[in-house]
């Protein structure tokens, strides 16, 4: 399973987004803003299941802003997390 | 018209606005060093003030603190300025621009437009500075966001005069003279002696180390005392307020943990990195705490996400903070 899979289950599951399935969000579309509705709330959810599901510490959110801009900036930032 | 001005993009406002101010008279301050020389660390439960009707809960210190501190602690002159015009408190801004002088502006933050619809709420402690005007719009570097902003003479001048609580009255703030070369020890040592102080001397039940239990007490009562909608409600404004403020559910934790971490080399004090950890876990546990409160505003609790759990949390974040402050006040 990609990165990127498994923060859309991870979405879909941990944030209740019922009006969609992983399949169903692209790679590109906008986290925040769009048409998953999240918001500032969710955000934190988020940075706790990416500490939790990938033991990458969030700490420093002007970093953690610019990686939540979609599903592949936030999965390029745990790559380069894991890599790093 | 551009002053030539870098923006830094940082976790929260007003000590990036310092770092970044700083930084253009070159004295390069991280956002985190001016956090804590600011002594930017609180805590405090007032139900007392309301903030979109609902109890005001700060996890930093009084608006403007930090500047104040941490421009008095490295011997800087500043200019602070209200006003009552719109039209004047513009007028001034402009001045100032055409000096070549970069501003900072506290500011409504709901009511400029380059903040996404998402993360609009309203709140009226935004700090950022205005370094340029082109045509009738403003050149804004707002340290969170990532790149400079623009933002229309009309929408800034909204923004400066947003009403409610803890109006801004259109108050910008600037530096007049910055010292060459400074010692920034003694003020790290200053500035972390008064957050210890604050957090475990102040008197009275809201504020400090005794604030976070009693609001632990507080929030295990909600769902009783004011029933699950109006709970939720208060539960929300707490959580938003640790993070819309960028901090990331931490309350301004980890912001602090990094500045000891660098005042450890600073002022040659290792033991502050040791420090720099158990404050860092604290702010792990109170990220814990929003992200309960999350799950409860949002509907999506599980058996162990409830108030008491919340409760337990805010107790064991009083634990971890006492005991760093007390270490903190012994060695240095």
């Amino acid at each position: 399973m990609t990165i990127q899979q498994r923060l859309k289950e991870i979405l879909v599951v941990e944030l209740n987004l019922e009006d969609f399935t992983p399949e169903t969000i692209d790679d590109d579309e906008a986290l925040f803003g769009g048409r998953l509705g999240l918001d500032s709330i969710d955000a934190l959810e988020i940075v706790y299941q990416v500490e939790q599901n990938f033991n990458i510490p969030m700490k420093e959110m002007n970093e953690a802003r610019a990686a939540f801009q979609s599903i592949n900036t936030l999965a390029a930032f745990i790559e380069a997390r894991l890599q790093g | 018209m551009k002053i030539d001005f870098a923006h830094r993009q940082s976790a929260h406002c007003e000590s990036g606005v310092c770092s970044n101010l700083l930084h253009h008279y070159g004295l390069d301050i991280s956002e985190a060093m001016a956090f804590g020389m600011g002594s930017g660390m609180f805590f405090g439960y007032l139900p007392f003030i309301r903030v979109n009707k609902l109890p005001l809960t700060t996890y930093r210190c009084e608006m403007g603190g930090i500047f104040k501190r941490v421009t008095k602690r490295l011997g800087c002159r500043v200019n602070w300025q209200k006003f009552r015009s719109p039209e004047r408190a513009m007028a001034a801004l402009d001045e100032r621009l055409d000096q070549g002088i970069p501003v900072a502006c506290r500011t409504g933050g709901y009511w400029l437009p380059y903040f996404p619809p998402a993360f609009r709420f309203h709140f009226n402690m935004h700090n950022l500075v205005v370094y340029g005007k082109e045509g009738d719009d403003y050149i804004i570097s707002d340290p969170v966001f990532p790149g400079p902003e623009r933002c229309s003479h009309r929408d800034l001048l909204k923004a400066r005069f947003a009403k409610g609580a803890m109006a801004p009255k259109g108050t910008m703030y600037y530096l007049k003279q910055v010292p060459r070369q400074v010692d920034l020890a003694p003020a790290v040592r200053k500035g972390i002696r008064e957050v210890c102080r604050r957090m475990l001397r102040t008197p009275g039940p809201v504020i400090g180390i005794r604030g976070i239990r009693f609001l632990a007490g507080q929030v295990r009562k909600w769902p009783k005392k004011l029933g699950e909608e109006r709970a939720l409600l208060y539960v929300g404004q707490l959580i938003r307020m640790q993070e819309e403020l960028g901090t990331g559910g931490a309350g301004f934790r980890f912001m602090f943990a990094a500045f000891l971490q660098e005042a450890a080399t600073l002022i040659e004090t290792p033991q502050l990195v040791e420090l720099s950890r158990a404050m860092t876990d604290v702010g792990d546990r109170w990220r814990k705490f929003a992200v309960i409160g999350g799950r409860l505003c949002k509907g999506r609790a599980s058996g162990d996400d409830t108030y008491e759990a919340m409760g337990t949390l805010l107790n064991e974040c009083a634990d971890g903070e006492a005991s760093v402050y007390r270490e903190l006040l012994q060695i240095v």
